[in-house]
């Protein structure tokens, strides 16, 4: 159902368990996960910070390989884990970062179907409201909604990576998604928005 | 469409990086390896060549070893602290044998009377000291073996627990009981941090290391 990027983080537990012995293994990971590790890092608190973030996280992860549970092939709730509490040491960055977004409103430059550009005008004037909305979140329930909704983790990857039950990562996403609905609900982008999306 | 997919939207503005804006990071991440003291250091036992127990300068080749990963070093610390907690539980065990009754001891299935007791207390008291002292010196011994890497050293040291498992049972007063459970506990947490995935890999590389350099 969701997303995997290859059968490769199938064996990221054998990398790790390769790399207690012959530590320059390690990188066989960075090469397979930063790109997206750093996105991550990046969508959170701007590509300035994630540029620091990535090198930080994957050296956090080196420095506690040994401690890793071989029982998980797949390491990237365990890196997302580690990116998301470095996210949580730069709360100034990642404010600034949805400050951005929310200022930046360019319009669409992809020609298409009237409905469909009109749709996404609609939905550019919506993202200062979503990333105003995403701002107010309480740290925890961001941290869900956004693993889930940006990186396609499963509840029990989220679980994993965030160290908290499978029961606490559904009450915080569903606690999340009220409340950027009813940010983004009866405003006047969100009813025509709803209204192009639905007709198409 | 829901606030998900509007999220999802919102994160497609922010492409995968190029390669290159990744440089930075993974030669922070090379120079880490590299510094680790584990680096290289495993391939270079193979390199040492055999039959060089001595070389030119006359002192004897240091065997080589990986470092030992933390759950070991965990697992010493709290052997360590386990010597400390024998410490403790011979104190009060010595305090104890002043209050020791005739009805509490028997030897060999005999009760002792208050006059044996009384001509006996000296070597009670000398073989509580010994015992103690020989069980420090266990402590000491596994954890600085099981800090080698020697595998005998952690069996014997899941062995020893089991037998201080079964002591327990033996035990009067409040403060002997909570410092042996205390102490019981240091070692089942430190066996079990001899047992954990990175430990066992540390045990089996020293003793293919051992075996690499036996002539």
């Amino acid at each position: 159902m969701r997303r995997r990027r290859g059968s490769a983080a199938a064996d990221d537990a054998a990398v790790i368990e390769s790399s207690w012995r012959n530590p320059e293994r390690f990188a066989v990971l960075f090469d397979r996960h930063a790109p997206h590790i750093y996105r991550y890092l990046a969508r959170r608190a701007g590509r300035q910070v994630a540029d620091d973030l990535v090198a930080e996280t994957f050296l956090a992860a080196f420095a506690k390989r040994d401690r890793y549970d071989l029982g998980h092939a797949d390491a990237r709730p365990w890196l997302y884990g580690i990116a998301t509490n470095l996210v949580g040491q730069h709360r100034r960055d990642e404010a600034r970062q949805y400050r951005i977004t929310q200022a930046a409103a360019a319009e669409p430059e992809v020609p298409g179907h009237a409905e469909r550009v009109a749709a996404d005008v609609t939905a550019q004037a919506m993202r200062p409201l979503l990333a105003a909305a995403l701002a107010a979140l309480p740290v925890g329930d961001r941290d869900v909604l956004l693993l889930i909704a940006w990186e396609q983790l499963t509840y029990q990857e989220v679980s994993r990576a965030l160290a908290i039950p499978v029961g606490t990562v559904r009450s915080r996403l569903h606690r999340a998604r009220t409340k950027v609905r009813q940010a983004l609900a009866g405003t006047d982008a969100a009813a025509t928005y709803e209204e192009l999306t639905t007709n198409e | 469409m829901n606030e998900m997919e509007l999220l999802r939207e919102l994160a497609q503005e922010t492409p995968l990086p190029a390669p290159a804006e990744l440089d930075a990071a993974r030669a922070r991440l090379v120079a880490a390896i590299a510094a680790d003291p584990a680096a290289g250091g495993f391939t270079a036992v193979s390199e040492v060549p055999m039959y060089q127990p001595y070389p030119s300068s006359g002192q004897p080749v240091e065997p080589l070893r990986p470092p030992a990963p933390a759950p070991v070093l965990d697992a010493v610390k709290l052997m360590y602290g386990g010597a400390v907690g024998t410490v403790v539980q011979l104190i009060i065990a010595l305090a104890y044998i002043g209050d020791i009754r005739a009805y509490h001891l028997t030897v060999l299935g005999h009760h002792l009377t208050t006059a044996q007791l009384s001509h006996q207390r000296p070597l009670i008291i000398t073989l509580a000291i010994a015992f103690g002292l020989a069980l420090i010196a266990l402590w000491l011994w596994m954890a600085r073996a099981n800090g080698q890497g020697r595998n005998w050293a952690r069996i014997l040291s899941t062995v020893l627990f089991g037998l201080a498992t079964l002591q327990l049972s033996g035990l009067h007063g409040v403060a002997q009981v909570f410092w042996a459970m205390l102490t019981w506990l240091t070692g089942l947490a430190a066996v079990w941090q001899l047992w954990r995935p990175a430990s066992s890999a540390f045990f089996r590389q020293c003793r293919q290391a051992a075996r690499t350099r036996q002539p």
